[in-house]
């Protein structure tokens, strides 16, 4: 498992400012939320660690060592949920096993696994256009699970559900994420979301995005979401963001 | 064609054919025939002369040629404009001067140049409806959904994967599309080259010779024959392959 670190990150597209000397750090094995306002440069820093963006100046590493690609390990799980909409369910899961090469034999207990894992075995002929959202993002989830990857990286999963479906999918993703060992690092604006899930959280500043607290939650899961520490977190966030 | 959509097609052709009919009480038989004249001397007899199936074989083969080569050559163009954009703006200029000339000016041009026959008419297809295609691929290939591309890097694509699983899937529709309207062009630019002098047999050629002789009959049999041909490939052959390529469109809607 890895362990990932943004050293000193600067970052600017053409005249914007996005990223200025930010450090974070997500260990093997632990749960980290970003949050931040919208337009603060935090969907860039994800976006490093899946090896699509590159620093001005500063390091992206990975155990240790600078990363120069996207690497199958660490597998970005995006906003919009990214299905290929010309591949039913279970083809879109087996596709980053196709890309490596992957035999049909070989991929096909792997795909059934984790189509378990996320509820969808009765829909692996289905199209995407016939999914509901969120059984559209457990699909995204499932084909960045079947490549079984060491680090998730997840920009803000779950912003185009609804309330209730969105609960569901976080309770889903900690009973995924619990016992596998995976780091996870987390997108969002949504506070209630990260500290539901995470055991710590950078609080992200206005653009240019830079760390403006590193809030730590010890609070034992199954968390509730209406508990005082909850409320205190919260409020502590809100602080951080000027809200 | 589609259950929902052959209905309101049979009610368009049946009002035409009502039409004609009305106005064939108006004229002499050998001015305006009726319906009925028409489709049985043209469906039990001249459909099978040798004069006829000899100039539907014709154009059948000009279209067989150019159709396929003027598909093939606009994929390609559009295809390379949608990786180079200096390619996309000299191949942005060319389609829009060639637009500006309707293909069949180019006919006298091409005869003096190559003689009569299957050539300049197969080019003539090649100039009219290659374009659609390109402009259509040029695109979708501009167009490829940021994140697909980004997401299958995540997941490990190499260069080839990118373009034969996210590129290719992704413009289909583009191909399909391209290819419906290069039909149209193609079949209108084979039958009017051919009717104004490209070739001594064709269907083109054949309604021009049967004006000429006054043959009202034979005017209204070829644009019936020449008018189903079109339907039959357009709304039969392409829409079905539309709907095999592109399954993925058509799922969940009543018709499949």
């Amino acid at each position: 498992m890895q362990k990932l670190e943004l050293q000193q990150v600067y970052k600017t597209f053409g005249d914007l400012n996005v990223l200025e000397d930010v450090n974070l750090s997500v260990k093997k094995g632990e749960f980290v939320a970003i949050v931040g306002p919208s337009g603060c440069g935090k969907s860039t820093a994800l976006r490093m660690f899946a090896g699509l963006e590159f620093p001005d100046r500063g390091q992206v590493l990975a155990d240790g060592k600078p990363i120069t690609g996207p690497d199958p390990s660490r597998t970005l799980i995006f906003q919009e949920h990214a299905l290929y909409p010309w591949r039913t369910v279970e083809q879109n899961v087996i596709f980053g096993l196709e890309l490596a090469g992957m035999k049909k034999t070989e991929t096909k207990e792997r795909v059934e696994r984790v189509l378990k894992l996320v509820g969808l075995q009765d829909f692996a002929s289905y199209y995407p256009s016939q999914l509901s959202g969120g059984m559209k993002q457990r699909a995204a989830i499932a084909r960045a699970l079947v490549m079984d990857p060491e680090v998730l990286l997840l920009d803000e999963p779950y912003g185009a559900l609804d309330a209730i479906t969105r609960m569901t999918m976080q309770n889903e993703l900690i009973d995924l994420w619990q016992g596998s060992g995976k780091s996870m690092l987390l997108i969002t604006h949504d506070m209630d979301e990260a500290i539901y899930l995470a055991d710590r959280i950078y609080v992200f500043s206005r653009r240019p995005g830079t760390v403006v607290r590193e809030i730590i939650n010890d609070m034992p899961r199954p968390r509730l979401r209406n508990d005082a520490r909850f409320l205190e977190l919260r409020a502590e966030m809100m602080e951080h963001l000027q809200i | 064609m589609t259950q929902k959509k052959i209905w309101p097609f049979i009610a368009a052709v049946g009002s035409l054919l009502v039409l004609w009919q009305a106005a064939s009480f108006l004229y002499d038989d050998f001015i305006l025939p009726d319906v009925y004249t028409v489709f049985s001397s043209m469906l039990f007899e001249r459909l099978w002369e040798p004069e006829f199936l000899d100039s539907l074989q014709h154009s059948m083969f000009r279209l067989a040629v150019g159709y396929p080569i003027a598909c093939l050559l606009g994929a390609m163009l559009g295809l390379f404009a949608g990786i180079s954009r200096h390619f996309a703006v000299y191949l942005r200029s060319v389609i829009a001067i060639l637009q500006s000339i309707p293909p069949i000016t180019w006919l006298p041009f091409l005869v003096i140049l190559l003689n009569f026959g299957n050539l300049p008419i197969i080019i003539i297809i090649i100039i009219a409806s290659f374009f659609p295609m390109a402009l259509s691929v040029m695109n979708a290939t501009e167009g490829v959904n940021r994140t697909h591309i980004e997401l299958a890097r995540v997941l490990g694509a190499k260069r080839g994967q990118l373009l034969t699983k996210v590129y290719l899937p992704e413009s289909l529709p583009a191909f399909v599309t391209g290819a419906q309207v290069a039909f149209g062009n193609s079949w209108r630019s084979l039958i009017a080259s051919e009717m104004v002098g490209g070739a001594s047999v064709g269907l083109g050629r054949s309604i021009s010779f049967a004006g000429e002789i006054a043959d009202m009959e034979g005017v209204i049999m070829h644009i019936v024959i020449i008018g189903f041909i079109a339907v039959l490939l357009d709304h039969v052959v392409l829409e079905r392959l539309k709907r095999r390529l592109l399954r993925w469109r058509y799922v969940g809607q009543s018709s499949s």
